[in-house]
């Protein structure tokens, strides 16, 4: 399994998509390396570049000036983004996981874990956007790339976990609709935190 | 009792051509929406016509999707399966075809004087005190058609699909005939009953339960119909059903004030309306379960019926709504996403993900059947599942980050406590969100057209003429 | 009687279904909304609040009529940040006579209910008439036939004030009898620029 981990599978992950989820479910990886080999640096990946380039050109919202941060909000701020992906990343194998039984899927958490990680790679790596810190630049190359990762899904979830893809359908929405409602709860839990005083200053 | 029956037919004529009608009035809808979304990018695309002007269109598309395309797909859908739930005939035939063509043309006026600025100024009831009238007779005559239906069936209980069409009937003539209580001064201006802080208060009890019996009482009758019939087996659990029908009803009229936070109306109204929506959470996430369960147990249907995905995806986005409308109505994250493009974002990943796809769902079903033909094209429709995926999806990401984005802008102060960033700035950083919005919408859109083509080829295509199949014993529930 | 059977009974009876379904869904309504609706210090007139006149009213109208409440709101909430921007909070007592209510439900563009006197009514007109002449980014739409028309085109200025006099807005005689003239050469645009200018905090709520 280790060769699924290194880059030269993400490559492959753009040309023969479906070998490598074939591959990940001829295999059972282990959880812990996993974790530690492909979820921990996929999840660097995006908050450093946004560090770089918060730090170096400052994020442009729109019309108005660059808006450069302090560095140790910037850093707060992209440590909130790692473990926010972490926290997606894993939260999702592990719902994956429990319902597993239900749709009589594969159900090692390794093979969980190791699938969120390759569908959610094409976002990862479109996060290349965030060196060029302004809004519209960072849809142009992240959208695609969810739609490439929605399909990634789709069409991933039922060749890894080996059940037919009537099936995987149904597993893919109700995976869909829980990273729906934990990117919902997530805005939730910011903006609660937020205008509660934690973050920067706003005057409610 | 074979003498009795013998000759009776179900009216299904009826049920085709309400379908018909709202497959219409979702693109004349949507197509208003696409263009009133590219107003906020291009804002001279009016080009100085009245009629073309945001203030208009935006209304016509509301009233377009909501009373053209929404209630049009419930009536047709409900005179389809309250037949055959009920094993009799409507009730009335002829009253039921007077409904159906009166809404119609209600619609088609009541979009045109929209359009010209009869505007009565309420959300979702803006159409005039003529058109109050009309709709109220209208409504009255459903009603009789329905219940009449139900009273002379031949099965003894009174299947679930039923409550939550008869749910829908009973309160939105109550919140109606409330809310549109008024003096009329000329034919296209009145003045309400109600005014200020108490005008509020009953506007949103008015305006938040259209949206919860229409929109998802309604359609919550559709899917407990069409799911079933699709998946070809029983709902998972009828008693859950029960229990979430009458939860659901008894506190979605709470939930209103949630659209006041922080206005001026009193604070135990404020408050009660934050409980109770979050309570409504619970009936929601019910019958969501009841509905994936009853997938569950029929994944091998998904290969034979593109439209059971339709379905699928339906109760993932009410998921999504329905957790994200409680959680909207908590006072802290109200106090951000109030006024914003957040709401905008909830409204559209329940019309766009759980309304029209639960009704897309059960049109793929119902035209085959009504017009005694199969589907045209399975492929087209599979690619109008992507593309209403995409849309959805697309649509609900770019409000959701045009929405907190103002919300914290709006109110976020600097070291020294003033106002970090003028209105006009935090406008004209909304563009981005709102292109992309543009782009989600014609995505949606260009969905629908698909559809639209598909089935008016499978009705073009049929190789028997229609012919309603006879009353009784055909089909259960 | 435990609840399934009282289910089963109404789950076989179709008027006693109807009936528990508008008694179960009028619950909220009565505890809720009603009192509301009964409580007369909601619709009370604040100090300073004042009838529309002719001219605000006809704009208002317009107002209404141009959908203008689908992208601006008339409530400002007591947030400091909102205080600070659009300036003091509004209170139930200020729409006492707004029939209906023009509260809004989404800021596209800013808030208006203290919009009064901030402008000039030249540059709210040509705003109104042209709005990128003023502000360049705006996305706002243009209303240059508001600038053809007569404000009391249909002459309905009179009927309209009896109709708000019934509903109890205190109108005298005289008052309606001077509101065609006040109203008379008068452009849409002008009424609702006297509208919008009418849009301010009460005078209490002005001098510290």
């Amino acid at each position: 399994m280790s060769d699924a981990l290194s880059f030269a599978v993400l490559t492959r992950l753009v040309t023969q998509p479906m070998a490598v989820f074939k591959a990940l479910s001829k295999s059972t990886p282990d959880g812990h390396r996993v974790f530690f080999q492909l979820i921990v640096p996929l999840s660097l990946i995006p908050p450093v570049l946004a560090y770089v380039g918060g730090a170096t050109f400052g994020w442009r919202l729109g019309g108005g000036e660059p808006l450069m941060m302090p560095a140790r909000s910037l850093t707060l701020i992209s440590l909130a983004y790692f473990f926010a992906l972490v926290f997606g990343l894993v939260s999702s194998a592990a719902v994956s996981t429990w319902m597993a039984a239900t749709y009589g899927a594969q159900r090692a958490f390794g093979t969980h874990l190791a699938l969120a990680g390759l569908v959610a790679t094409p976002v990862i790596l479109a996060s290349a956007a965030h060196l060029a810190p302004h809004v519209f630049v960072n849809m142009l190359v992240l959208i695609p790339a969810l739609i490439w990762s929605l399909y990634l899904l789709y069409r991933g979830l039922p060749e890894a976990l080996g059940i037919p893809p009537e099936r995987g359908m149904l597993m893919a929405s109700a995976l869909a609709a829980y990273l729906l409602v934990a990117i919902v709860s997530l805005l939730g839990i910011t903006v609660v935190l937020w205008s509660g005083g934690i973050g920067p200053a706003i005057g409610v | 009792m074979a003498d009795r029956t013998s000759g009776e037919r179900y009216h299904d004529r009826v049920a085709s051509w309400l379908t018909a009608f709202a497959m219409a009035w979702s693109i004349v809808g949507m197509l208003a929406g696409v263009y009133v979304a590219a107003e906020l990018v291009w804002p001279t695309i009016d080009f100085g016509r009245e009629w073309l002007s945001y203030g208009r269109l935006r209304t016509l598309h509301t009233n377009a999707v909501i009373f053209g395309f929404g209630v049009s797909a419930l009536m047709g859908t409900a005179f389809y399966s309250v037949q055959r739930t009920c094993h009799v005939p409507l009730f009335a035939p002829r009253l039921a075809w007077f409904c159906a063509l009166a809404w119609q043309v209600g619609v088609l006026a009541g979009g045109i004087s929209l359009l010209a600025g009869w505007n009565g100024g309420k959300e979702y009831a803006e159409l005039e005190w003529p058109f109050d009238i009309a709709i109220t007779v209208v409504w009255v005559c459903f009603a009789i058609v329905f219940f009449g239906t139900i009273a002379r069936r031949r099965i003894k209980p009174i299947y679930v699909s039923n409550w939550f069409y008869g749910g829908l009937i009973i309160v939105i003539a109550m919140l109606h005939l409330v809310n549109s209580l008024a003096i009329p001064v000329t034919l296209s201006k009145s003045y309400s009953l109600f005014a200020g802080a108490q005008d509020a208060i009953v506007q949103w009890w008015y305006g938040h339960n259209a949206v919860g019996f229409l929109l998802t009482g309604g359609f919550l009758g559709m899917l407990y119909y069409f799911l079933p019939k699709h998946a070809g087996r029983p709902i998972w659990s009828y008693r859950l059903s029960i229990v979430a029908f009458w939860a659901f009803t008894y506190s979605y009229i709470w939930a209103g004030p949630h659209h006041l936070h922080y206005n001026a109306v009193p604070e135990w109204v404020q408050s009660l309306g934050m409980v109770m929506s979050l309570v409504l959470l619970a009936p929601s996430w019910a019958t969501m379960v009841n509905g994936v369960m009853t997938v569950a147990g029929a994944w091998q249907k998904l290969r034979t019926d593109p439209a059971l995905k339709f379905i699928v995806l339906s109760l993932a986005f009410y998921g999504l709504a329905t957790f994200e409308g409680p959680m909207m109505s908590i006072k802290s994250v109200n106090v951000v996403s109030h006024f914003t493009d957040w709401t905008i974002g909830h409204v559209h990943s329940g019309a766009l993900g759980w309304n029209a796809m639960i009704t897309f769902g059960a049109f793929y079903f119902l035209v085959p059947r009504l017009v005694g033909a199969s589907l045209y094209s399975v492929r087209l429709a599979n690619i109008h599942f992507w593309l209403a995926l995409a849309g959805t999806m697309l649509y609900v990401l770019a409000m959701w980050g045009a929405g907190v984005s103002q919300g914290l802008l709006w109110l976020s102060l600097d070291e020294i406590g003033e106002l970090s960033f003028s209105f006009k700035d935090i406008m004209a950083s909304m563009a981005p969100y709102y292109a992309l919005r543009l782009v989600a919408g014609i995505i949606f859109l260009a969905g629908a057209l698909l559809m639209a083509f598909n089935l008016a080829m499978t009705g073009k295509g049929r190789r028997t003429v229609a012919a309603s199949p006879p009353a009784v014993g055909v089909e259960g529930p | 009687m435990n609840a399934v059977d009282l289910h089963r009974k109404l789950e076989r009876n179709s008027g006693l279904l109807i009936f528990g379904i508008l008694f179960v869904s009028a619950i909220g309504g009565l505890v809720q909304v009603l009192p509301s609706v009964l409580q007369d210090d909601l619709v009370t007139p604040g100090p300073g609040t004042q009838p529309y006149g002719p001219v605000q009213l006809a704009g208002r109208d317009l107002y209404i009529r141009e959908g203008c409440s689908t992208c601006h709101s008339q409530q400002v909430r007591p947030l400091l940040a909102e205080v600070k921007r659009y300036g003091p909070y509004s209170k139930a007592g200020e729409s006492a006579y707004d029939r209906p209510f023009l509260w809004g439900s989404k800021r596209t563009g800013p808030d208006l209910h203290r919009i009064g006197g901030k402008y000039t009514d030249v540059w709210q007109r040509m705003h109104l008439l042209d709005p990128r002449s003023v502000v360049p980014d705006s996305i706002m739409p243009g209303y240059p036939w508001l600038a053809e028309r007569a404000a009391d085109a249909d002459g309905s200025i009179q009927s309209k004030m009896r109709a708000l006099r019934r509903l109890g807005h205190p109108y005298t005689d005289a008052d309606i009898e001077a509101a065609p003239a006040a109203l008379a050469g008068l452009k849409e645009v002008d009424a609702l620029v006297a509208y919008l200018q009418a849009l301010r905090a009460p005078p209490a709520e002005i001098t510290p």
